[in-house]
């Protein structure tokens, strides 16, 4: 039997959501009130498809890491037969966190409480003193497991929800720009082994979750790092770049930048660099793809927001972990690509230059972040305009709505369908 | 607020010039190759509670060939340790 006390929601009359999300405007309520925030954990975190972690994060039997899924802890582990699992961090006897350390190796867990002993796939192995019980396997108790694990391209996703739409159907048109990523490697593989920095932001998740592919700020917040750095990105996201913004559905979206790249045509512009500097990656890929090694090296790597918490931004992933209304945490690590140790090295320094804790991007938008949160508890004007580039929307040959680089066509497809689960039923 | 996620911190320390810790977060083991007798043997102390046990080779090569279901039923923490009537 499953006995489910809700939060606030069941008590409460429930927000509005046609009232507080128009299509050109969002109401600021939606970034401040904890009972939208427990509504979210309900219907979107506890719901949907969430990014939890990589493959890569584990690879040997016995290896485990701790994740999250806003405020749920989770270990992800690999067994002795190479399965992959997602357990809740919770002792079966008393609710004690199992795991302590963020990873490690070990085909068992012990509880620190009671030393209640785990396989790494949940099963309760046994418990001190069985008398206790009447003796050992007496207690049909065993760790929480995420109920639906699928993965891509090693991305591993979970959903608290038993039955609902599967993995491929939820990143549709966004699983295309998690190949695009994959391809970038010799070996096809992408791995997230670099680590990851964490930085606790006092700022509503969807601040975050709009600005990953909001073209129309970096000129102005990543200026400093831009003049610093020389960087060529700037130009991208101005009114005359030929660059896209793509609602690509389900909440997803991106800076499509490849039409810049393609003006250039020269290979690894896209990473800064240029072919020269990489010689032994450029000619790994050209023994792998042939002719079509050319496209892949000049158009590079995705600028994706997968709904609601993986961002790929070309050389670096973040996740966003919500906390509560007002705070987040923002994961970050270096994309890492099987088969291109040039490339390798490189994206873990310039991560660190972008978002380590003297790294300048990253640090940029927080600041923003924490500054959108204290201005949305502003009472007037209530409303955050979501209009620009409404006028000149079109549907591109594949039937997605497209905006300029700067136009805010991502955030209104965010949006289109935050409203679709908020107002799904219970 | 930065911080580097450092799960390793306990994980391969080397503790002596013959030793070395294999430690997780839920037990720690120091471990080296004994030679004080006839022949070599591995010297095994539970760090957190001072328990030492020498295995010889016929004995670690017994573990190798331990089917994984008989090794689990070890770990059972009442198989032997925490156990009410004396262990065996």
């Amino acid at each position: 039997m499953t006995a489910t006390v809700r939060g606030t929601a069941a008590s409460m009359p429930r927000p509005d959501y046609a009232t507080l999300i128009q299509s050109d405007r969002v109401h600021g309520s939606l970034y401040t009130s904890e009972q939208i925030f427990a509504e979210e954990l309900e219907r979107i975190w506890y719901r949907t498809w969430v990014y939890i972690g990589h493959a890569s994060e584990v690879p040997e039997p016995g290896d485990y890491v701790r994740k999250s899924v806003g405020p749920q802890d989770l270990i992800m582990t690999r067994d002795r037969d190479g399965g992959l699992h997602v357990l809740l961090n919770r002792c079966a006897h008393r609710a004690n966190l199992v795991c302590e350390d963020a990873r490690g190796n070990s085909k068992s867990f012990r509880c620190p409480y009671h030393g209640w002993t785990y396989r790494n796939t949940g099963e309760l192995i046994g418990y001190p003193y069985r008398q206790g019980y009447e003796g050992n396997g007496k207690l049909d108790l065993a760790m929480g497991r995420v109920p639906r694990v699928d993965s891509y391209h090693g991305f591993v996703f979970g959903s608290f929800a038993a039955d609902g739409p599967t993995l491929a159907e939820h990143l549709g048109a966004a699983a295309g720009e998690i190949d695009r990523l994959a391809r970038l490697s010799p070996d096809g593989q992408v791995q997230l082994n670099a680590g990851w920095l964490k930085h606790r932001t006092r700022a509503n998740w969807k601040l975050l979750a709009e600005n990953e592919t909001d073209g129309y700020h970096p000129q102005f917040v990543h200026s400093s790092i831009f003049s610093v750095t020389g960087s060529p990105i700037a130009a991208l996201y101005s009114d005359k770049s030929s660059a896209v913004t793509r609602n690509l559905g389900n909440g997803h979206s991106e800076n499509d930048l490849r039409p810049e790249f393609r003006n250039f045509g020269e290979p690894m512009r896209w990473f800064g660099t240029t072919q020269a500097r990489v010689p032994d990656y450029v000619a790994r890929m050209r023994e792998v793809h042939g002719e079509a090694a050319e496209q892949i090296l000049v158009e590079g790597a995705p600028h994706v927001m997968i709904f609601p918490n993986l961002f790929i931004a070309e050389i670096q992933v973040f996740v966003i972990q919500p906390l509560s209304a007002g705070e987040c945490i923002q994961h970050s690590t270096a994309v890492q690509l099987k088969g291109a140790p040039e490339l390798n090295k490189r994206m873990v320094s310039q991560s660190i230059g972008s978002v380590g804790p003297a790294g300048m991007l990253l640090a940029d938008d927080t600041e923003m972040y924490e500054r959108n949160q204290r201005g949305v508890a502003m009472l007037q004007p209530e409303w955050l305009d979501l209009r620009r580039g409404l006028h000149r929307e079109r549907v591109d040959e594949r039937g997605l709505t497209i905006g300029t680089a700067t136009d805010e066509t991502a955030m209104r497809g965010f949006w289109s369908h935050y409203r679709t689960l908020m107002e799904a039923a219970a | 607020m930065s911080e580097a996620d450092d799960g390793s911190r306990r994980a391969g320390k080397v503790t002596g010039p013959a030793s070395d810790l294999v430690g997780s977060e839920f037990a720690e083991v120091e471990a080296s190759v004994d030679t004080t007798a006839n022949g070599p043997r591995l010297r095994l102390e539970d760090r957190r509670t001072g328990r030492v046990r020498f295995l010889d080779a016929l004995e670690l090569e017994t573990i190798i060939w331990l089917p994984e279901g008989h090794l689990q039923l070890l770990l059972d923490p009442s198989a032997d340790r925490w156990r009410e009537e004396p262990g065996r």
